[in-house]
């Protein structure tokens, strides 16, 4: 009986250390969580630069956010957490800058259809003035 | 051996005080602010967009948010990937908070170009209203001028339809004359015809008190001295030709010296003798023989112009 208690006592520290290790490298395998918010950030970025006909007036920044928002994905599904979240943040600034360009050229576009416009309208009374004196 | 101790001494410490020095010029050089590469390019956009009196009150919170973007990014920073990371957000906020700012801008422009197109508009429908204004008054005028062509007209119309009525009554007198006459309107004129009743059996003398119908002829003369009178006589068949053309001229003479006789103008009459010729009835009975035993009394009509 002594001799077999004593060797289950001598086994205890050696699972311990087993332990320790499984757990270690459980921690390794689930390293820093994906960036979802990022992720997400990016994707409504996008979306709302669409709604704004961003492919119509930038077409490149939109494009840019779409591949670098494809990059976060796969960094992701690489495990690279950190290269993912960069990704995902470079691609809602470029969505970003994709609707801010979008608005600043449908203004620019409103505003010289107004000037033409007001072009036409002082040249016609000049004309209707000149034929009827 | 001191002396050989204190040398060594001194050579200790120089090389001492070289190492220190060289560590500190190491962690010198480690330390020194290195800006990561494109963050210095960042800053110019970012301080021309903010010296631009159109943008730089425009977009506000985006050039604020611009700026801490371009500060992390001037941060030293030895991860390169992280250093080129924060150097591209840097460069797309300045990019995004430009085209924000131009955007406003433009919008703010806005308002300006409606006061120039409502200006432009204004102005174009007081130059549409004096051009009506001209046209009206131009109207007014050449509406007054046809009033007055109208008037004129009116007038012309008028004194038309006096001169018609005039003429009309006329008209009606005339034919109130012609009735009086018994005389029958034909191609040829009035025609009047005088039965034998006038004259005897084979004479051409007018009978005394049967001129009543030649009186009235001579009244209608009076009345209408522009009408002419031929004076045609016949006779019926009895008898020899020549006996019957020399009684018709006479009696056609007859009743032109009886109407000279009245005071109608010879040269507004002719007398004629037609003999037994053109009969209007049958000379075979004793009602058609008396009907083609006439005096037929030809009035012309008055020239078209006196009309």
């Amino acid at each position: 009986m002594n001799v077999r208690s004593q060797a289950n006592r001598g086994s205890c520290p050696r699972m311990a250390v087993g332990v320790t290790g499984v757990l270690l490298l459980a921690a390794c395998a689930s390293t820093p969580p994906a960036p979802t918010p990022n992720l997400q950030a990016a994707e409504q970025a996008i979306a709302a630069a669409e709604r704004g006909e961003a492919a119509r007036y930038a077409r490149g920044e939109l494009s840019e956010a779409h591949t670098k928002l494809a990059l976060a994905d796969s960094a992701v599904t690489e495990k690279k957490m950190v290269v993912a979240e960069h990704f995902a943040d470079q691609s809602r600034a470029e969505a970003e800058l994709a609707s801010a360009k979008t608005s600043a050229a449908k203004a620019n576009a409103v505003n010289g259809e107004m000037k033409r416009s007001n072009g036409t309208l002082v040249d016609e009374m000049k004309r209707g003035s000149g034929d009827k004196p | 051996m001191n002396t050989t101790n204190h040398s060594n001494v001194i050579v200790r410490r120089t090389l001492i005080a070289t190492a220190v020095a060289s560590i500190l010029l190491a962690a010198a050089c480690a330390t020194a602010p290195v800006k990561p590469d494109g963050a210095a390019e960042a800053r110019g956009k970012l301080t021309q967009l903010q010296s631009d009196p159109n943008l730089a009150s425009r977009a506000a919170a985006a050039i604020k948010d611009a700026d801490a973007a371009v500060r992390t990014a001037e941060q030293p920073e030895l991860n390169k990937e992280l250093a080129a990371h924060r150097v591209y957000l840097a460069d797309r906020k300045v990019d995004t908070a430009k085209a924000l700012a131009e955007a406003r801008f433009a919008e703010d422009q806005r308002a300006g170009l409606t006061a120039q197109r409502d200006s432009a508009r204004l102005d174009a429908r007081t130059h549409e209203a004096d051009a009506a204004k001209i046209q009206a008054a131009t109207a007014r005028a050449e509406g007054a001028e046809q009033k007055l062509a109208a008037d004129q007209a009116r007038s012309a119309a008028g004194d038309a339809q006096v001169a018609a009525a005039s003429s009309e009554q006329k008209a009606a007198e005339l034919q109130r004359q012609i009735d009086v006459l018994q005389a029958k309107p034909t191609d040829r004129g009035l025609v009047l015809t005088l039965g034998d009743v006038l004259f005897t059996t084979g004479r051409a003398d007018l009978k005394p008190g049967a001129t009543g119908n030649l009186d009235k002829l001579v009244a209608f003369l009076n009345k209408y001295p522009e009408r002419s009178v031929a004076i045609q006589g016949y006779t019926d068949s009895v008898g020899t030709e020549d006996f019957n053309q020399r009684l018709s001229e006479r009696r056609a003479d007859s009743v032109k010296s009886y109407l000279t006789g009245q005071g109608i103008g010879s040269t507004r009459l002719s007398a004629l003798g037609k003999g037994r010729s053109d009969p209007v009835a049958d000379n075979d009975s004793a009602t058609g023989r008396q009907q083609n035993r006439r005096v037929e009394v030809i009035i012309s009509n008055p020239p078209a112009a006196s009309r």
